[in-house]
Protein backbone atom coordinates (compact mmCIF):
# COMPACT_ATOMS: atom_id res chain seq x y z
CA UNK A 1 0.00 0.00 0.00
CA UNK A 2 2.64 2.76 0.89
CA UNK A 3 3.94 1.85 -2.51
CA UNK A 4 0.98 3.23 -4.58
CA UNK A 5 0.60 6.16 -1.58
CA UNK A 6 4.26 7.02 -2.94
CA UNK A 7 3.58 7.29 -6.20
CA UNK A 8 0.26 8.91 -5.67
CA UNK A 9 1.24 12.60 -5.54
CA UNK A 10 3.72 12.33 -8.80
CA UNK A 11 0.92 10.16 -11.05
CA UNK A 12 -1.82 12.61 -9.96
CA UNK A 13 0.22 15.77 -11.40
CA UNK A 14 1.99 13.92 -13.83
CA UNK A 15 -1.53 12.87 -15.33
CA UNK A 16 -3.43 16.09 -14.56
CA UNK A 17 -0.58 18.82 -16.34
CA UNK A 18 1.27 16.65 -18.61
CA UNK A 19 -0.85 13.28 -20.02
CA UNK A 20 -4.19 14.68 -20.41
CA UNK A 21 -3.00 18.53 -21.85
CA UNK A 22 -0.89 16.29 -24.58
CA UNK A 23 -4.01 14.10 -25.41
CA UNK A 24 -6.27 17.66 -25.22
CA UNK A 25 -3.63 19.76 -27.54
CA UNK A 26 -4.08 16.39 -30.10
CA UNK A 27 -7.83 16.64 -30.29
CA UNK A 28 -7.52 20.43 -30.39
CA UNK A 29 -5.31 20.29 -33.62
CA UNK A 30 -8.31 18.52 -35.47
CA UNK A 31 -10.66 21.16 -33.77
CA UNK A 32 -10.89 25.09 -34.67
CA UNK A 33 -11.01 26.80 -31.06
CA UNK A 34 -10.86 30.32 -30.40
CA UNK A 35 -10.59 29.39 -26.84
CA UNK A 36 -14.20 30.57 -26.01
CA UNK A 37 -16.53 29.10 -27.74
CA UNK A 38 -16.66 25.28 -27.54
CA UNK A 39 -14.03 23.65 -29.97
CA UNK A 40 -15.26 22.43 -33.18
CA UNK A 41 -13.80 19.37 -35.35
CA UNK A 42 -12.66 19.83 -38.17
CA UNK A 43 -10.67 17.26 -39.18
CA UNK A 44 -7.44 17.63 -40.92
CA UNK A 45 -8.49 21.03 -42.18
CA UNK A 46 -5.83 22.29 -39.93
CA UNK A 47 -2.54 20.25 -40.45
CA UNK A 48 -4.00 20.42 -44.75
CA UNK A 49 -3.83 24.52 -43.56
CA UNK A 50 -0.39 24.86 -42.37
CA UNK A 51 1.45 21.88 -44.47
CA UNK A 52 0.42 22.87 -48.05
CA UNK A 53 -0.72 26.26 -48.20
CA UNK A 54 0.33 28.17 -45.48
CA UNK A 55 3.53 30.54 -46.54
CA UNK A 56 4.57 31.79 -43.19
CA UNK A 57 4.68 28.44 -41.85
CA UNK A 58 6.91 27.21 -44.90
CA UNK A 59 8.92 30.23 -43.81
CA UNK A 60 9.13 29.01 -40.40
CA UNK A 61 10.13 25.40 -41.59
CA UNK A 62 12.78 26.85 -43.86
CA UNK A 63 14.21 29.18 -41.48
CA UNK A 64 14.46 26.26 -38.43
CA UNK A 65 15.60 23.96 -40.75
CA UNK A 66 18.57 26.20 -41.47
CA UNK A 67 19.45 27.46 -38.18
CA UNK A 68 19.31 23.73 -37.32
CA UNK A 69 21.96 22.85 -39.01
CA UNK A 70 23.96 25.26 -38.93
CA UNK A 71 23.75 26.07 -35.55
CA UNK A 72 23.95 22.51 -34.25
CA UNK A 73 26.91 21.48 -36.40
CA UNK A 74 28.79 24.54 -35.87
CA UNK A 75 28.35 24.17 -31.86
CA UNK A 76 28.85 20.31 -31.60
CA UNK A 77 32.02 20.54 -33.49
CA UNK A 78 33.70 23.80 -31.80
CA UNK A 79 32.32 21.84 -28.22
CA UNK A 80 34.67 18.72 -29.75
CA UNK A 81 37.17 20.76 -30.44
CA UNK A 82 37.21 22.67 -26.61
CA UNK A 83 36.67 19.33 -24.95
CA UNK A 84 39.85 18.12 -26.59
CA UNK A 85 41.96 20.99 -25.88
CA UNK A 86 40.91 21.94 -22.45
CA UNK A 87 40.03 18.09 -20.68
CA UNK A 88 42.61 18.58 -17.80
CA UNK A 89 42.82 19.36 -14.71
CA UNK A 90 45.43 21.67 -14.70
CA UNK A 91 43.47 25.58 -13.18
CA UNK A 92 43.97 27.04 -16.80
CA UNK A 93 41.72 24.19 -17.99
CA UNK A 94 39.50 24.45 -15.53
CA UNK A 95 39.24 28.22 -15.59
CA UNK A 96 38.81 28.01 -19.78
CA UNK A 97 35.75 25.64 -19.07
CA UNK A 98 34.48 27.89 -16.61
CA UNK A 99 34.52 30.64 -19.41
CA UNK A 100 32.75 28.45 -21.60
CA UNK A 101 29.81 27.44 -19.66
CA UNK A 102 29.33 30.85 -17.84
CA UNK A 103 26.42 31.76 -20.78
CA UNK A 104 25.28 28.05 -19.98
CA UNK A 105 23.98 29.26 -16.53
CA UNK A 106 22.83 33.20 -17.77
CA UNK A 107 19.29 33.98 -18.03
CA UNK A 108 18.45 33.44 -21.68
CA UNK A 109 16.33 36.90 -21.51
CA UNK A 110 19.43 38.92 -20.32
CA UNK A 111 22.00 37.28 -22.92
CA UNK A 112 19.07 38.31 -25.58
CA UNK A 113 19.49 41.91 -24.77
CA UNK A 114 22.99 42.09 -24.72
CA UNK A 115 23.15 41.07 -27.86
CA UNK A 116 20.72 43.19 -28.95
CA UNK A 117 22.64 46.20 -27.47
CA UNK A 118 25.57 44.73 -29.23
CA UNK A 119 23.87 44.63 -32.45
CA UNK A 120 22.20 48.01 -32.34
CA UNK A 121 21.91 49.76 -35.81
CA UNK A 122 23.63 53.16 -34.57
CA UNK A 123 27.59 53.16 -34.47
CA UNK A 124 27.48 53.11 -30.62
CA UNK A 125 26.64 49.23 -31.41
CA UNK A 126 29.80 47.51 -30.73
CA UNK A 127 29.50 45.22 -33.69
CA UNK A 128 29.56 48.28 -35.88
CA UNK A 129 32.49 49.68 -34.22
CA UNK A 130 34.35 46.95 -34.44
CA UNK A 131 33.68 46.16 -38.50
CA UNK A 132 34.51 49.83 -38.21
CA UNK A 133 38.01 49.32 -37.28
CA UNK A 134 38.42 47.16 -40.69
CA UNK A 135 37.20 50.12 -42.40
CA UNK A 136 33.82 48.20 -43.37
CA UNK A 137 30.26 50.53 -43.25
CA UNK A 138 28.01 50.00 -40.67
CA UNK A 139 25.23 47.68 -40.91
CA UNK A 140 21.75 47.48 -39.97
CA UNK A 141 21.99 44.70 -38.13
CA UNK A 142 18.81 43.62 -36.91
CA UNK A 143 16.72 45.81 -39.84
CA UNK A 144 18.39 43.57 -42.35
CA UNK A 145 16.22 40.03 -42.67
CA UNK A 146 19.70 38.34 -44.22
CA UNK A 147 21.61 38.43 -40.87
CA UNK A 148 18.74 37.30 -38.58
CA UNK A 149 19.93 33.75 -38.93
CA UNK A 150 23.60 34.46 -38.73
CA UNK A 151 23.10 36.43 -35.51
CA UNK A 152 21.11 33.61 -34.49
CA UNK A 153 23.25 30.87 -34.86
CA UNK A 154 26.37 32.97 -33.29
CA UNK A 155 23.89 33.36 -30.06
CA UNK A 156 23.32 29.37 -30.63
CA UNK A 157 27.04 28.75 -31.02
CA UNK A 158 28.13 31.42 -28.03
CA UNK A 159 25.64 30.23 -25.71
CA UNK A 160 25.70 26.59 -26.60
CA UNK A 161 29.44 25.50 -26.60
CA UNK A 162 30.14 25.19 -23.03
CA UNK A 163 27.41 22.73 -22.48
CA UNK A 164 28.82 20.23 -25.31
CA UNK A 165 32.15 20.52 -24.09
CA UNK A 166 31.83 19.66 -20.73
CA UNK A 167 29.69 16.72 -21.92
CA UNK A 168 32.36 15.57 -23.95
CA UNK A 169 35.08 16.43 -21.86
CA UNK A 170 33.06 13.74 -19.47
CA UNK A 171 32.71 11.57 -22.48
CA UNK A 172 36.76 11.73 -22.95
CA UNK A 173 38.12 10.85 -19.19
CA UNK A 174 36.03 7.72 -19.11
CA UNK A 175 37.63 6.13 -22.24
CA UNK A 176 40.29 3.88 -20.79
CA UNK A 177 44.00 5.26 -20.81
CA UNK A 178 45.04 1.91 -21.78
CA UNK A 179 43.91 1.99 -24.91
CA UNK A 180 46.11 5.55 -25.54
CA UNK A 181 49.02 3.50 -24.11
CA UNK A 182 48.73 1.04 -26.43
CA UNK A 183 47.83 3.17 -29.39
CA UNK A 184 51.43 5.17 -28.36
CA UNK A 185 53.71 2.12 -27.74
CA UNK A 186 52.67 1.25 -31.89
CA UNK A 187 53.85 4.89 -32.73
CA UNK A 188 50.51 6.28 -33.50
CA UNK A 189 50.52 10.38 -33.40
CA UNK A 190 48.04 12.37 -31.32
CA UNK A 191 46.03 12.91 -34.81
CA UNK A 192 46.02 9.14 -35.04
CA UNK A 193 44.96 9.07 -31.28
CA UNK A 194 42.20 11.39 -32.07
CA UNK A 195 40.77 9.91 -35.30
CA UNK A 196 41.03 6.39 -34.30
CA UNK A 197 40.68 6.20 -30.36
CA UNK A 198 38.75 9.25 -29.34
CA UNK A 199 36.29 9.74 -32.02
CA UNK A 200 34.77 6.04 -32.26
CA UNK A 201 34.61 5.86 -28.22
CA UNK A 202 32.66 9.05 -28.36
CA UNK A 203 30.09 8.25 -30.46
CA UNK A 204 27.59 7.92 -28.22
CA UNK A 205 28.46 11.27 -26.10
CA UNK A 206 28.09 13.07 -29.82
CA UNK A 207 24.64 11.27 -30.44
CA UNK A 208 23.71 12.43 -27.01
CA UNK A 209 25.02 16.28 -27.91
CA UNK A 210 23.66 16.01 -31.13
CA UNK A 211 20.19 14.92 -30.63
CA UNK A 212 19.82 17.44 -26.98
CA UNK A 213 21.46 20.26 -29.70
CA UNK A 214 18.35 19.51 -32.20
CA UNK A 215 16.24 19.56 -30.36
CA UNK A 216 16.33 22.84 -28.12
CA UNK A 217 17.41 24.22 -31.31
CA UNK A 218 13.79 23.08 -32.89
CA UNK A 219 12.54 24.73 -29.73
CA UNK A 220 13.89 28.35 -30.20
CA UNK A 221 11.62 31.33 -29.24
CA UNK A 222 13.00 33.82 -26.23
CA UNK A 223 16.25 34.91 -28.92
CA UNK A 224 13.87 35.49 -30.82
CA UNK A 225 10.94 36.94 -29.52
CA UNK A 226 13.68 39.65 -27.53
CA UNK A 227 15.74 40.78 -30.64
CA UNK A 228 13.58 40.09 -33.78
CA UNK A 229 9.75 40.47 -32.49
CA UNK A 230 8.88 43.55 -34.89
CA UNK A 231 5.28 45.67 -34.17
CA UNK A 232 2.59 43.29 -35.78
CA UNK A 233 4.46 39.91 -34.95
CA UNK A 234 6.86 37.91 -33.25
CA UNK A 235 8.65 37.00 -36.70
CA UNK A 236 11.29 39.82 -37.07
CA UNK A 237 11.34 41.90 -40.70
CA UNK A 238 9.86 40.39 -43.52
CA UNK A 239 9.61 37.09 -40.61
CA UNK A 240 13.26 36.48 -41.32
CA UNK A 241 13.29 35.21 -37.76
CA UNK A 242 10.22 33.04 -37.75
CA UNK A 243 10.42 29.92 -36.53
CA UNK A 244 8.22 27.05 -34.95
CA UNK A 245 7.81 27.82 -31.23
CA UNK A 246 7.40 31.62 -32.18
CA UNK A 247 4.77 30.81 -34.71
CA UNK A 248 2.93 28.46 -32.08
CA UNK A 249 2.82 31.43 -29.81
CA UNK A 250 1.82 33.56 -32.57
CA UNK A 251 -1.20 31.66 -33.19
CA UNK A 252 -2.11 30.94 -30.16
CA UNK A 253 -1.41 33.66 -27.87
CA UNK A 254 -1.94 36.74 -30.04
CA UNK A 255 -3.91 35.20 -33.06
CA UNK A 256 -5.99 33.48 -30.38
CA UNK A 257 -6.33 30.32 -33.07
CA UNK A 258 -5.96 27.54 -30.43
CA UNK A 259 -6.56 24.96 -32.95
CA UNK A 260 -4.06 25.98 -35.53
CA UNK A 261 -1.60 26.19 -32.71
CA UNK A 262 -2.01 22.70 -31.37
CA UNK A 263 -1.06 21.32 -35.42
CA UNK A 264 1.81 23.07 -35.34
CA UNK A 265 2.94 22.04 -31.80
CA UNK A 266 2.48 18.19 -33.20
CA UNK A 267 4.04 19.18 -36.28
CA UNK A 268 6.81 20.43 -34.07
CA UNK A 269 6.47 16.82 -32.10
CA UNK A 270 6.57 15.02 -35.16
CA UNK A 271 9.94 16.58 -36.76
CA UNK A 272 11.77 16.58 -33.64
CA UNK A 273 11.22 12.60 -33.36
CA UNK A 274 11.43 11.96 -37.06
CA UNK A 275 14.97 13.67 -36.61
CA UNK A 276 15.85 12.06 -33.65
CA UNK A 277 14.97 8.64 -35.11
CA UNK A 278 17.36 9.22 -37.95
CA UNK A 279 20.24 10.58 -35.77
CA UNK A 280 19.76 7.17 -33.75
CA UNK A 281 19.34 5.09 -37.24
CA UNK A 282 22.03 6.48 -38.50
CA UNK A 283 24.65 6.20 -35.57
CA UNK A 284 23.80 2.29 -35.17
CA UNK A 285 24.34 2.11 -38.50
CA UNK A 286 27.82 3.48 -38.37
CA UNK A 287 28.57 1.55 -34.90
CA UNK A 288 28.18 -1.59 -37.07
CA UNK A 289 30.34 -0.97 -40.29
CA UNK B 1 60.96 21.99 -24.07
CA UNK B 2 59.77 21.79 -27.51
CA UNK B 3 57.10 18.76 -27.01
CA UNK B 4 55.76 21.21 -24.12
CA UNK B 5 55.34 24.42 -25.80
CA UNK B 6 53.39 23.33 -28.86
CA UNK B 7 50.41 22.46 -27.38
CA UNK B 8 50.28 25.89 -25.70
CA UNK B 9 51.06 27.61 -28.83
CA UNK B 10 47.99 25.40 -31.17
CA UNK B 11 45.98 26.35 -28.24
CA UNK B 12 46.76 29.91 -28.49
CA UNK B 13 43.68 30.71 -31.20
CA UNK B 14 41.14 29.05 -28.06
CA UNK B 15 42.39 31.09 -25.61
CA UNK B 16 41.85 34.54 -27.38
CA UNK B 17 38.29 32.60 -28.37
CA UNK B 18 37.60 31.99 -24.79
CA UNK B 19 38.33 35.67 -24.01
CA UNK B 20 36.22 36.84 -26.73
CA UNK B 21 33.28 34.68 -24.78
CA UNK B 22 33.68 37.37 -21.93
CA UNK B 23 32.75 40.10 -24.13
CA UNK B 24 28.90 39.93 -23.97
CA UNK B 25 29.30 40.00 -20.57
CA UNK B 26 31.70 42.76 -20.33
CA UNK B 27 29.32 44.88 -22.50
CA UNK B 28 26.86 44.41 -20.20
CA UNK B 29 28.60 45.21 -16.85
CA UNK B 30 29.90 48.20 -18.62
CA UNK B 31 26.58 49.31 -20.19
CA UNK B 32 25.02 49.54 -17.12
CA UNK B 33 27.39 51.57 -15.32
CA UNK B 34 27.73 54.28 -18.14
CA UNK B 35 26.03 57.65 -17.77
CA UNK B 36 23.23 58.57 -20.28
CA UNK B 37 26.09 60.11 -22.72
CA UNK B 38 28.43 57.76 -22.93
CA UNK B 39 25.58 55.38 -24.12
CA UNK B 40 25.29 56.99 -27.46
CA UNK B 41 28.85 58.05 -27.81
CA UNK B 42 30.12 57.07 -30.94
CA UNK B 43 32.22 55.31 -31.41
CA UNK B 44 31.50 53.81 -27.53
CA UNK B 45 34.02 53.68 -24.99
CA UNK B 46 35.11 50.04 -23.59
CA UNK B 47 36.01 51.56 -20.23
CA UNK B 48 32.99 53.96 -19.02
CA UNK B 49 34.70 57.46 -18.13
CA UNK B 50 32.58 58.39 -15.65
CA UNK B 51 31.19 55.45 -14.01
CA UNK B 52 27.61 55.93 -12.33
CA UNK B 53 25.05 53.84 -10.58
CA UNK B 54 22.50 56.30 -11.85
CA UNK B 55 20.94 53.17 -13.90
CA UNK B 56 20.43 51.43 -10.74
CA UNK B 57 19.19 54.32 -8.30
CA UNK B 58 19.18 58.04 -9.60
CA UNK B 59 19.58 60.72 -7.05
CA UNK B 60 19.03 63.61 -9.17
CA UNK B 61 16.13 62.29 -10.69
CA UNK B 62 12.47 63.80 -9.71
CA UNK B 63 9.58 62.06 -10.59
CA UNK B 64 7.68 65.48 -10.48
CA UNK B 65 10.06 67.69 -12.55
CA UNK B 66 10.02 66.95 -16.17
CA UNK B 67 13.79 66.11 -17.56
CA UNK B 68 15.29 65.42 -20.75
CA UNK B 69 18.31 64.04 -19.38
CA UNK B 70 17.51 62.26 -16.72
CA UNK B 71 16.15 58.98 -16.75
CA UNK B 72 14.40 56.97 -13.56
CA UNK B 73 17.07 54.39 -12.31
CA UNK B 74 16.28 50.89 -11.85
CA UNK B 75 15.11 50.65 -8.27
CA UNK B 76 13.14 53.93 -8.92
CA UNK B 77 11.24 52.75 -12.14
CA UNK B 78 8.69 50.37 -10.74
CA UNK B 79 6.55 52.43 -8.64
CA UNK B 80 3.21 50.91 -9.69
CA UNK B 81 4.68 47.75 -8.31
CA UNK B 82 4.83 47.27 -4.31
CA UNK B 83 8.07 46.18 -3.49
CA UNK B 84 9.54 47.35 -6.94
CA UNK B 85 12.54 45.65 -8.93
CA UNK B 86 12.98 43.94 -5.67
CA UNK B 87 9.22 41.76 -6.41
CA UNK B 88 10.75 40.18 -9.57
CA UNK B 89 13.78 39.12 -8.04
CA UNK B 90 11.52 37.88 -4.66
CA UNK B 91 8.70 36.09 -7.40
CA UNK B 92 11.60 34.55 -9.32
CA UNK B 93 13.38 32.76 -5.72
CA UNK B 94 10.07 31.58 -4.22
CA UNK B 95 9.12 29.99 -7.35
CA UNK B 96 12.68 28.39 -8.30
CA UNK B 97 13.28 27.39 -5.14
CA UNK B 98 9.42 26.02 -4.15
CA UNK B 99 9.51 24.24 -7.62
CA UNK B 100 13.16 22.59 -6.92
CA UNK B 101 12.07 21.23 -3.50
CA UNK B 102 8.82 19.77 -3.89
CA UNK B 103 9.36 18.38 -7.58
CA UNK B 104 12.29 16.65 -5.88
CA UNK B 105 10.77 14.87 -3.20
CA UNK B 106 7.56 13.85 -5.66
CA UNK B 107 9.81 12.43 -7.75
CA UNK B 108 12.33 10.67 -5.61
CA UNK B 109 9.24 9.18 -3.77
CA UNK B 110 7.87 8.22 -7.10
CA UNK B 111 11.37 6.67 -8.24
CA UNK B 112 11.61 4.78 -4.78
CA UNK B 113 8.18 3.51 -5.04
CA UNK B 114 9.08 2.38 -8.66
CA UNK B 115 12.36 0.50 -8.43
CA UNK B 116 12.25 -0.58 -5.09
CA UNK B 117 8.72 -2.01 -4.30
CA UNK B 118 7.11 -4.29 -5.92
CA UNK B 119 4.22 -2.24 -7.17
CA UNK B 120 2.29 -4.39 -10.20
CA UNK B 121 2.44 -2.17 -13.18
CA UNK B 122 5.43 -0.32 -12.47
CA UNK B 123 6.93 -1.30 -15.94
CA UNK B 124 4.03 0.36 -17.14
CA UNK B 125 3.95 3.36 -15.44
CA UNK B 126 7.73 3.70 -16.05
CA UNK B 127 7.44 3.10 -19.91
CA UNK B 128 4.65 6.17 -19.89
CA UNK B 129 7.16 8.38 -17.88
CA UNK B 130 9.76 8.02 -20.60
CA UNK B 131 7.29 7.99 -23.54
CA UNK B 132 6.24 11.40 -21.99
CA UNK B 133 9.79 13.22 -22.46
CA UNK B 134 9.90 12.39 -26.03
CA UNK B 135 7.43 14.82 -26.78
CA UNK B 136 8.22 18.63 -26.43
CA UNK B 137 6.83 20.34 -23.81
CA UNK B 138 5.10 23.34 -26.10
CA UNK B 139 2.66 20.48 -26.92
CA UNK B 140 0.76 20.95 -24.06
CA UNK B 141 1.06 24.63 -23.36
CA UNK B 142 -2.00 25.44 -24.91
CA UNK B 143 -4.30 22.97 -22.74
CA UNK B 144 -2.26 23.75 -19.92
CA UNK B 145 -2.85 27.79 -20.23
CA UNK B 146 -6.64 26.87 -20.38
CA UNK B 147 -6.56 24.55 -17.72
CA UNK B 148 -4.91 27.53 -15.14
CA UNK B 149 -7.16 29.78 -16.92
CA UNK B 150 -10.78 27.65 -15.50
CA UNK B 151 -8.89 26.89 -12.60
CA UNK B 152 -8.68 30.93 -11.87
CA UNK B 153 -5.40 30.29 -11.31
CA UNK B 154 -4.00 33.25 -13.96
CA UNK B 155 -1.38 35.78 -12.09
CA UNK B 156 -0.50 33.16 -9.15
CA UNK B 157 2.09 31.68 -7.50
CA UNK B 158 0.00 28.20 -7.98
CA UNK B 159 -0.29 28.67 -11.80
CA UNK B 160 3.52 28.92 -11.88
CA UNK B 161 4.70 26.51 -9.23
CA UNK B 162 1.81 23.16 -9.49
CA UNK B 163 1.83 22.41 -13.40
CA UNK B 164 5.27 22.63 -13.24
CA UNK B 165 5.85 20.01 -10.18
CA UNK B 166 5.54 16.91 -12.36
CA UNK B 167 9.71 16.38 -14.32
CA UNK B 168 9.55 13.02 -15.80
CA UNK B 169 13.17 13.79 -16.44
CA UNK B 170 13.77 14.08 -12.94
CA UNK B 171 11.74 10.79 -12.25
CA UNK B 172 13.93 8.88 -15.25
CA UNK B 173 16.96 10.16 -13.83
CA UNK B 174 16.42 9.39 -9.91
CA UNK B 175 15.22 5.51 -11.41
CA UNK B 176 18.23 5.46 -13.12
CA UNK B 177 20.87 6.34 -10.13
CA UNK B 178 18.67 4.45 -7.57
CA UNK B 179 19.09 1.15 -9.42
CA UNK B 180 22.55 1.16 -8.38
CA UNK B 181 21.62 0.93 -4.79
CA UNK B 182 21.61 -2.31 -3.83
CA UNK B 183 18.60 -4.32 -3.02
CA UNK B 184 20.13 -6.17 0.37
CA UNK B 185 20.24 -2.38 1.78
CA UNK B 186 16.68 -1.94 1.68
CA UNK B 187 15.88 -5.64 2.67
CA UNK B 188 18.31 -5.27 5.84
CA UNK B 189 16.45 -2.27 7.02
CA UNK B 190 12.92 -3.77 6.39
CA UNK B 191 14.00 -6.90 8.78
CA UNK B 192 15.03 -4.35 10.63
CA UNK B 193 11.16 -2.90 11.07
CA UNK B 194 11.78 0.29 9.11
CA UNK B 195 9.04 1.21 7.51
CA UNK B 196 8.74 2.28 3.73
CA UNK B 197 8.38 5.84 4.41
CA UNK B 198 11.12 5.52 6.69
CA UNK B 199 13.73 3.11 4.63
CA UNK B 200 13.11 5.93 1.90
CA UNK B 201 13.79 9.22 3.97
CA UNK B 202 16.64 7.65 6.09
CA UNK B 203 17.93 5.05 3.79
CA UNK B 204 17.85 5.62 0.57
CA UNK B 205 17.90 10.16 0.22
CA UNK B 206 20.73 10.22 2.10
CA UNK B 207 22.59 7.78 -0.62
CA UNK B 208 21.18 9.66 -3.26
CA UNK B 209 22.60 13.11 -2.38
CA UNK B 210 25.30 13.81 -5.50
CA UNK B 211 22.08 12.48 -8.08
CA UNK B 212 19.23 14.85 -6.45
CA UNK B 213 21.95 18.02 -6.12
CA UNK B 214 22.70 17.20 -9.79
CA UNK B 215 18.80 17.38 -10.35
CA UNK B 216 18.47 20.36 -7.93
CA UNK B 217 20.83 22.46 -10.17
CA UNK B 218 19.14 21.50 -13.30
CA UNK B 219 15.57 22.19 -11.72
CA UNK B 220 16.66 25.41 -10.56
CA UNK B 221 18.35 26.88 -13.45
CA UNK B 222 15.10 26.25 -15.67
CA UNK B 223 12.83 27.36 -13.09
CA UNK B 224 15.01 30.95 -12.77
CA UNK B 225 15.24 31.20 -16.48
CA UNK B 226 12.06 30.09 -17.29
CA UNK B 227 10.13 32.20 -19.96
CA UNK B 228 7.51 31.78 -22.26
CA UNK B 229 5.16 29.80 -19.22
CA UNK B 230 5.17 32.84 -17.47
CA UNK B 231 4.42 35.47 -20.37
CA UNK B 232 1.27 33.56 -20.91
CA UNK B 233 0.21 33.07 -17.32
CA UNK B 234 1.25 36.41 -16.15
CA UNK B 235 -0.72 39.85 -16.88
CA UNK B 236 0.03 41.65 -13.86
CA UNK B 237 3.15 43.36 -13.63
CA UNK B 238 3.38 42.43 -9.84
CA UNK B 239 3.35 38.38 -10.64
CA UNK B 240 6.31 38.92 -13.12
CA UNK B 241 9.33 36.64 -12.54
CA UNK B 242 12.67 37.99 -13.86
CA UNK B 243 12.96 37.25 -17.10
CA UNK B 244 9.64 38.50 -17.66
CA UNK B 245 9.81 41.59 -15.97
CA UNK B 246 12.99 42.04 -18.09
CA UNK B 247 11.22 41.28 -21.53
CA UNK B 248 8.79 44.21 -20.68
CA UNK B 249 10.93 46.78 -19.90
CA UNK B 250 12.47 46.06 -22.86
CA UNK B 251 9.32 46.19 -24.93
CA UNK B 252 8.68 49.44 -23.51
CA UNK B 253 12.31 50.86 -23.21
CA UNK B 254 14.34 49.73 -26.08
CA UNK B 255 13.60 52.48 -28.43
CA UNK B 256 15.03 54.98 -26.55
CA UNK B 257 19.18 54.10 -26.27
CA UNK B 258 19.20 56.87 -23.49
CA UNK B 259 17.17 53.94 -21.34
CA UNK B 260 19.59 51.16 -22.39
CA UNK B 261 21.85 51.37 -18.87
CA UNK B 262 18.27 50.40 -16.88
CA UNK B 263 18.00 47.24 -19.16
CA UNK B 264 21.51 46.15 -18.77
CA UNK B 265 21.56 47.03 -14.88
CA UNK B 266 18.29 44.86 -14.74
CA UNK B 267 19.82 42.09 -17.20
CA UNK B 268 22.65 41.78 -14.66
CA UNK B 269 21.00 42.10 -11.49
CA UNK B 270 19.27 38.74 -13.01
CA UNK B 271 21.82 36.88 -14.40
CA UNK B 272 24.24 37.52 -11.06
CA UNK B 273 22.21 35.03 -8.93
CA UNK B 274 22.48 32.00 -10.94
CA UNK B 275 26.54 32.94 -12.72
CA UNK B 276 27.77 33.29 -8.23
CA UNK B 277 26.14 30.36 -7.76
CA UNK B 278 27.88 28.44 -10.49
CA UNK B 279 31.06 29.95 -9.49
CA UNK B 280 30.49 28.87 -6.09
CA UNK B 281 29.04 24.92 -6.59
CA UNK B 282 30.74 24.81 -9.72
CA UNK B 283 32.04 21.27 -9.45
CA UNK B 284 28.77 20.27 -8.83
CA UNK B 285 27.27 21.86 -11.60
CA UNK B 286 29.40 20.22 -14.50
CA UNK B 287 29.45 17.04 -12.90
CA UNK B 288 25.59 17.61 -12.58
CA UNK B 289 25.33 18.69 -16.23
CA UNK B 290 27.81 15.77 -17.43
CA UNK B 291 25.70 12.89 -15.14
CA UNK B 292 22.55 13.95 -16.29
CA UNK B 293 24.00 14.63 -20.04
CA UNK B 294 25.44 11.07 -20.27
CA UNK B 295 22.49 9.10 -18.44
CA UNK B 296 20.09 11.00 -19.85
Amino acid sequence: MPGYAMLVPFAVLFIVFLVWPLLNSLWFAFTNYNGVKPPQWVGLDNFQRLWFEDERFRKAIANSFIYVVAAVTLTTVLSLVLAVAFRGTSWRDRIMRTLFFLPAVTSTIAVALIWRWIFSVEEFGLANTVIGWFGIERVQWLASPGWTIPILVLMAVWGGCGYGMVIFVAGINAIPEEHYESARLDGANGWQQFWYITLPQLKPVTTYVVITGLISAFQLFEAIYIIFRAVSSVGGVQDSGLMLVPYLYDMGFTKFQLGYASAIAWTLFIIIFVVSMIQIRVTRALKEL
Amino acid sequence: MRRNLWPTIARLPLYVFGLTMLVPFYWMLTAAFKPVPELTKNPPDFVPRDPTVDAFYDSVYDPDVRHDQVVPGLFQRFVDVPGGFWRFMFNSLLVATTITVLSLLLASLAAYALTKMDLPGRRVIFVVIVASMMVPWQVSLIPNYLIVRNLGWLNTYQAYIIPALAKAFVVFFLVQYMRSIPNELIQAARVDGAGEWRIWWRVVMPLMRPALAAMAIFVVLGEWNNFLWPLVIVQDDTMANLPVALSRMNASLAFNPQNMAVIMAASLLTSLPTVIFFLLFQKHFTRGIALSGIKG
